[in-house]
C-alpha cells in the first residue's frame, strides 16, 4: 500500500505511517524502497513549503516521521543512502553563535531537495569550514547566524575561505533573521536569505537546478 | 460601567511611575524631564496625538560596552564596568527611556550552578560574544500528566536537576505532598536535606550563587538611580510575563518536541498552557506591584509568521496569549508586546485587545507600514529599524528609512522610534541619526 504510506506521511500521521512501513517490511518490501517512498512524501511536503502552503511545523514533523520510519525499517547501524545528486553543501552556524533551529531546517530542506549536506553544527571555527570544503569537495557553503554579532564571524569565514585559496571553488550563502543585502556585501558572500526557504532556491540557481 | 468604579491597580501604578517617586532626582530639571518622558510614553501607548515621537531602545548591549570598551565577560562579572558603559552610552545618545542593563545577567550565578541552559562568554564562548540560551528537551513527552498533577514537584525534582548538575541531588528529595498530617513526611525531608551529602552540596551551590545575585541587584538599583534620577530616563522594562506556548517550547519541550506534541498530543499541550496561564498572569501582576511599574513586557518567540500556520497560531498560540494580555489589561496595566520575527499575518489579532493598551514591538522582518495600517487606532507600534541597516548602511540610508517611518507610522501618534532587536554592532552616527529624526519630527509637527 505505497500510496497509503505516502498519504500518511504527507498528512503527518506519525503512528500510522510507522505502522504501515513496518507492515510493508513484514510483507517483503525492501527497506530502501520504503525509505525512497518516504523521501518522495517528504519532497511533497518540501514543495508545499516552498509554495507557502506548509510551514515549519510540517517540515519538522515530516522529518521526525522519516527518522522514525528509518529506525523502524533499517537494520541497526545501517544508514540510508542520503547522497544527493544536485551538489554538496557544507553548512554551519558561524563562530560565536550557537543558534541552530534555522540551520537545522535549512539542512532538512537541502537534503530533501536533493543535496548532500555536511552539517558542521554551531559555533564553527573558520578552519573547520576550510577543512570540510576540501574534504567533501563542496561547491556550496552556507553560513548561518542569528546574532548581529555573527556578521563579523561570517566575514572572517568568507575571508578565511579565500585565504585558503578556495574562494573560486565555492559559492557562499549567508542566512539568518538579521541578514540582508547590506550584510551580504559586508561579508563578501554570494547570496543571502532571511528565511529558510531561500536557501534551496539559491542552491538551485547556483547549480542550475542540479541539471 | 458604573460611575465611581474602583481604581484599577494599573491606574495608580501609572501615576506613580510617571511621577518618578521611586527615584532621587539630581535636580528639579531632571525630575521634570523624567516626568515629561514617562508621560509621553504613556500617552503614546494610549494613542493620544502628542505631536511627538518618543525614541526608545529595544535594549542595548555591545553597543553600550564599546563606549568604554568592556567585553561581555567583563560586563557580566564586574558590574562597575557595565555600569560605566551604560552611563556613557546613555549620556551620548538622547533616548526617551533606557533598556539593557538588566539583561547583563550575573555570570557568577550561572557558573556556581553550572547552569546548562546558558552558554557564557569566557566559559563556553569568547569573552566578546554575547551569552546565549540553549533550547533543549528538559521535559519528556510522557511527563505532561506528571506536571499537570503536581507542577512544583516536577519543577523541584525533575526540572532543576536537569538544568544544573549541581542541583541533580534535589531529585532525591521526598515529594513535598507527602507532608500532610502531624509530622508525616518530616523525618524523610530532614534526613534528605541535612544528611544526604548530595542535597547538602546542592544547597551550598545555591548559597554560592547568592553573592552574584546580590551584587547584580545592587547594580540594577544603582543604575536605575543614575539613568533615571540623573539622566532622567524612565526604565521601560519592568515586570515580565510569558506566553504559555513559549514556556513549553523554549523552556520545557524544545521546538522540535513542541511540534511533535502539536501533532501527537495537542490536548495535553493545551491543558498545560491553560495551567500556566493564571500563574503567568499573577507573575506579571505581582511583578508590577513589587517594581511599581505599570508596563508588563511579554517577549514573543514562536508565534511568528512561518514558524506555524495561521490555523496553528489560532489553535495553539493565540488563545492563552490573548487571555494573558486581556487579564493584564483588565488590571489597568499596559503591555509591551515584543514580537520577534516576522509578524505581518498576526498583527490583526492585537485588535482583539482593548485599544491603547499595548505597545507592539516590530522587528525589521515585519512590514511596519502594514502594521500602521492594520493597527492604527488600536495599538501603538514601535521598532523596525533594522540592525543590519544600523551596522552596515550609511547615515543617509538610515535617515531616509527613519524619515519614512516617522512620516508614515508617526502620523497621528501611536508610534515610537526604535531599532529592531537588541543592539550590538551599530555605527554610533547611525543610531544618533535615528534619534535625531524622531526628535526632528516632533519639533516640526
Amino acid at each position: 500500500m505505497p500510496q497509503g504510506l505516502t498519504e500518511a506521511i504527507v498528512n503527518l500521521r506519525m503512528d500510522e505511517a510507522v505502522t504501515l512501513a513496518q507492515r510493508m517490511l513484514a510483507g517483503g518490501t525492501e527497506p530502501l524502497a520504503i525509505i525512497a517512498e518516504s523521501s518522495e512524501a517528504m519532497q511533497v511536503i518540501g514543495r508545499r513549503f516552498a509554495a507557502g502552503e506548509a510551514f515549519i511545523p510540517e517540515l519538522i514533523m515530516g522529518g521526525e516521521i522519516m527518522k522514525s520510519i528509518s529506525q523502524a525499517v533499517m537494520p541497526e547501524g545501517d544508514e540510508p543512502d542520503t547522497e544527493g545528486a544536485k551538489g554538496t553543501v557544507v553548512i554551519g552556524t558561524v563562530q560565536g553563535d550557537i543558534h541552530d533551529i534555522g540551520k537545522d531546517i535549512v539542512v532538512l530542506m537541502l537534503r530533501i531537495g536533493g543535496y548532500t549536506v555536511h552539517d558542521l553544527g554551531t559555533d564553527v571555527p573558520v578552519e573547520d569550514f576550510v577543512v570540510a570544503i576540501k574534504q567533501h569537495d563542496a561547491g556550496i557553503v552556507a553560513l548561518s547566524g542569528l546574532l548581529t554579532l555573527a556578521f563579523d564571524a561570517m566575514k572572517s569565514t568568507v575571508d578565511g575561505i579565500a585565504a585558503a585559496g578556495l574562494r573560486d571553488r565555492v559559492k557562499i550563502m549567508i542566512g539568518g533573521a538579521p541578514v540582508d543585502e547590506n550584510v551580504r556585501a559586508y561579508t563578501g558572500a554570494d547570496g543571502w536569505g532571511g528565511d529558510v526557504g531561500r536557501a534551496i532556491k539559491l542552491a538551485d540557481e547556483w547549480t542550475d537546478g542540479g541539471a | 460601567m458604573q460611575h465611581g468604579a474602583e481604581e484599577k491597580l494599573g491606574d495608580g501604578l501609572i501615576a506613580r511611575w510617571v511621577s518618578g517617586a521611586h527615584l532621587h532626582f539630581a535636580d528639579d530639571e531632571a525630575r521634570k524631564s523624567y516626568q515629561a518622558r514617562a508621560q509621553l510614553i504613556v500617552d503614546t501607548i494610549r494613542l493620544r496625538d502628542t505631536g511627538k515621537i518618543p525614541v526608545i531602545p529595544a535594549a542595548t548591549q555591545k553597543f553600550a560596552f564599546d563606549y568604554v570598551p568592556v567585553t561581555f565577560r567583563e560586563a557580566m562579572t564586574e558590574f562597575d564596568k557595565a555600569f560605566a558603559a551604560y552611563v556613557r552610552q546613555y549620556e551620548d545618545t538622547e533616548f526617551d527611556a533606557y533598556v539593557g542593563p538588566e539583561f547583563i545577567f550575573p555570570a557568577g550565578m550561572f557558573e556556581a550552578l553550572a547552569w546548562n541552559r546558558v552558554r557564557l562568554p569566557g566559559v563556553h564562548l569568547p569573552d566578546d560574544k554575547s551569552f546565549q540560551f540553549v533550547e533543549a528537551e528538559y521535559m519528556k513527552a510522557e511527563e505532561y500528566d506528571e506536571y499537570l498533577d503536581d507542577p512544583s514537584d516536577w519543577i523541584l525534582r525533575k526540572y532543576l536537576p536537569r538544568l544544573s548538575p549541581k542541583l541533580e541531588p534535589l531529585a532525591q528529595l521526598p515529594p513535598l505532598r507527602n507532608m500532610v498530617a502531624f509530622f508525616q513526611g518530616l523525618p524523610d525531608l530532614v534526613l534528605a536535606a541535612a544528611e544526604n551529602p548530595g542535597v547538602v552540596d546542592a544547597m551550598k551551590a545555591l548559597q554560592a550563587s547568592g553573592a552574584a545575585v546580590q551584587e547584580w541587584y545592587d547594580y540594577l538599583g544603582r543604575i536605575d538611580q543614575e539613568l533615571g534620577g540623573r539622566l532622567a530616563l524612565p526604565h521601560l522594562l519592568g515586570p515580565m510575563a510569558h506566553a504559555p506556548f513559549d514556556i513549553i517550547s523554549n523552556y520545557y519541550r524544545g521546538w522540535r518536541g513542541t511540534i511533535v506534541d502539536m501533532y501527537t498530543r495537542p490536548e495535553k499541550m493545551k491543558a498545560l498552557m491553560e495551567r500556566l496561564l493564571p500563574w503567568q498572569l499573577q507573575y506579571g501582576i505581582d511583578g508590577a506591584k513589587s517594581l511599581g511599574h505599570p508596563i508588563v513586557t511579554v517577549y514573543l518567540y514562536k508565534g511568528a509568521d512561518g514558524l506555524m500556520s495561521e490555523a496553528q497560531f489560532e489553535e495553539f498560540y493565540w488563545p492563552t496569549l490573548k487571555k494573558l494580555l486581556l487579564g493584564l489589561v483588565e488590571e489597568g496595566l499596559l503591555v509591551w508586546v515584543f514580537t520577534q520575527g516576522k509578524y505581518d499575518s498576526r498583527l490583526h489579532h492585537f485588535k482583539e485587545i482593548p485599544a491603547g493598551t499595548c505597545l507592539i514591538h516590530l522587528e525589521s522582518g515585519t512590514d511596519a507600514f502594514l502594521a500602521k495600517e492594520v493597527l492604527a487606532g488600536s495599538q501603538c507600534i514601535e521598532g523596525n529599524v533594522s540592525s543590519a541597516l544600523l551596522a552596515t548602511a550609511s547615515v543617509d540610508e538610515v535617515e531616509a528609512y527613519c524619515v519614512r517611518l516617522a512620516e508614515v507610522c508617526g502620523k497621528g501618534g501611536g508610534f515610537m522610534m526604535d531599532f529592531s532587536a537588541f543592539l550590538d554592532e551599530a555605527r554610533r552616527e547611525n543610531v544618533r541619526k535615528m534619534i535625531e529624526v524622531a526628535k526632528r519630527y516632533g519639533r516640526s509637527s
